[in-house]
């Protein structure tokens, strides 16, 4: 009988104490490449969104650690970074590429790759392992696996979905967050839920910044087109949001596009040209010349090009 | 363009992200604004005649053609980074004859 209720007690502390240490377990975290992909999979998205998706994948978005297909450039970027930047900065503890962390990394990765913080540090080197090969002996099954990292439909709508998490709480797991609340038919993410920044400039604001990155030990300046929307453009009475002109406007939906696109290109500048040829005189000189105005008017909502 | 300042100090432009931290000089269209410029451009061949100076006219006439591209590597062979936003052609003359 003794025994029987010291096993009861036992079994008391046990079992809450069991469930405590599993509510207080921290989020798994991926260990490669392929786990990080998977952990961010929007495979089934397609399913119900396929026009959606199909015009993401001819973004940058879709490639945004490796850039432009078949260019790379964003990748040749991260390679500079460590090469040119980090080993050559004295304290930031990068003396060979092995040394290179997440934190190093996050100069880049805060906007390219935010789920990067989700992995450890084995998956920035096989990011790196990737990238040097790519860059350096142009190896192709390199290319296509860094073309698997990219901001996709859980980035943009969950992970960085809220910018005021005091306010509007923390991304939740299994919830989408887009136009409206309700149910969504999938299997991991069940439902939806009304985000308020969704259509909101600042939700882009985030990567296309104000400038330095201010906050993290060592800031660098990638972006600055919300501080030149905040500062140029609303300031001089501009009332159209970002996805106003890249995603509606333009037609392209999800397929966000900037320089490259000839739609936004078109709808960015106006150029107005007049010549005109006659002659002179310099002193007694007749003297042929021509006179040729440019007149450049920029109607983005931002500086043209971006600093 | 704007030229990104190196680590937000000094007269240097940084090169990459990693090290830009400021503006040392901003070129760029801002938004909303119109940006006018203008160029005079020589049509001639200087030369002297009798001992005079004469500007003879290389033609009569021209075909001005104006492009708008965006370099964001700073060339235009690059074809896959540059590209050209607006293009503008007009034929122009010079009358003939006069004095």
């Amino acid at each position: 009988m003794k025994v029987l209720k010291i096993l009861l007690v036992l079994l008391f502390i046990i079992i809450p104490l069991t469930l405590f240490a599993k509510s207080q377990e921290k989020p798994k975290k991926a260990k490669t490449i392929a786990e990080l992909v998977k952990m961010y999979d929007v495979s089934s998205c397609k399913e119900c969104h396929a026009d959606v998706y199909d015009e993401w994948q001819k973004s940058l978005h879709a490639r945004s650690i490796f850039g432009p297909e078949h260019v790379g450039r964003t990748a040749a970027t991260f390679r500079t970074t460590v090469e040119i930047g980090l080993k050559e900065m004295a304290e930031s503890g990068v003396k060979k590429v092995e040394d290179v962390k997440i934190k190093h990394l996050a100069i880049c990765t805060k906007c390219h790759l935010p789920q990067l913080e989700d992995a450890e540090e084995s998956v920035a080197q096989e990011i790196l392992k990737n990238i040097y090969n790519f860059a350096e002996k142009g190896d192709e099954k390199a290319a296509e696996t860094l073309q698997q990292l990219n901001i996709n439909c859980l980035v943009c709508h969950n992970r960085n979905a809220i910018v005021h998490k005091w306010v509007d709480g923390y991304p939740k797991k299994g919830v989408i967050y887009g136009s409206k609340d309700g149910e969504h038919a999938d299997a991991v993410f069940k439902n939806t839920k009304k985000n308020p920044i969704m259509k909101e400039s600042i939700l882009c604001g985030q990567c296309h910044g104000l400038g330095p990155t201010f906050g993290t030990d060592n800031p660098s300046q990638c972006a600055t087109l919300y501080g030149s929307y905040l500062w140029y453009y609303v300031a001089e009475g501009g009332t159209k949001t970002c996805q106003q002109c890249h995603i509606k406007d333009s037609k392209l939906g999800h397929n966000m596009q900037s320089y490259r696109s000839p739609e936004l290109a078109n709808m960015a500048v106006d150029m107005k040209v007049d010549a005109y040829a006659y002659l002179w005189r310099d002193v007694v000189t007749p003297t042929p010349a021509a006179s040729v105005k440019v007149e450049l008017t920029n109607k983005a909502g931002h500086v043209i090009p971006d600093g | 363009m704007p030229i990104p300042q190196q680590l937000g100090r000094g007269d240097k432009m940084g090169r990459g992200p990693y090290e830009k931290s400021g503006l040392i000089r901003e070129t760029s269209l801002h938004p909303n604004k119109t940006k006018v410029e203008k160029f005079e451009i020589p049509l001639y061949i200087e030369e002297k005649k009798d001992g005079k100076l004469v500007r003879a006219p290389i033609a009569h006439d021209f075909t001005i053609d104006v492009q708008l591209w965006y370099l964001p590597y700073g060339k235009k062979d690059d074809p896959e980074n540059s590209v050209m936003w607006k293009s503008y052609t007009k034929q122009i003359s010079l009358e003939k004859g006069g004095k």
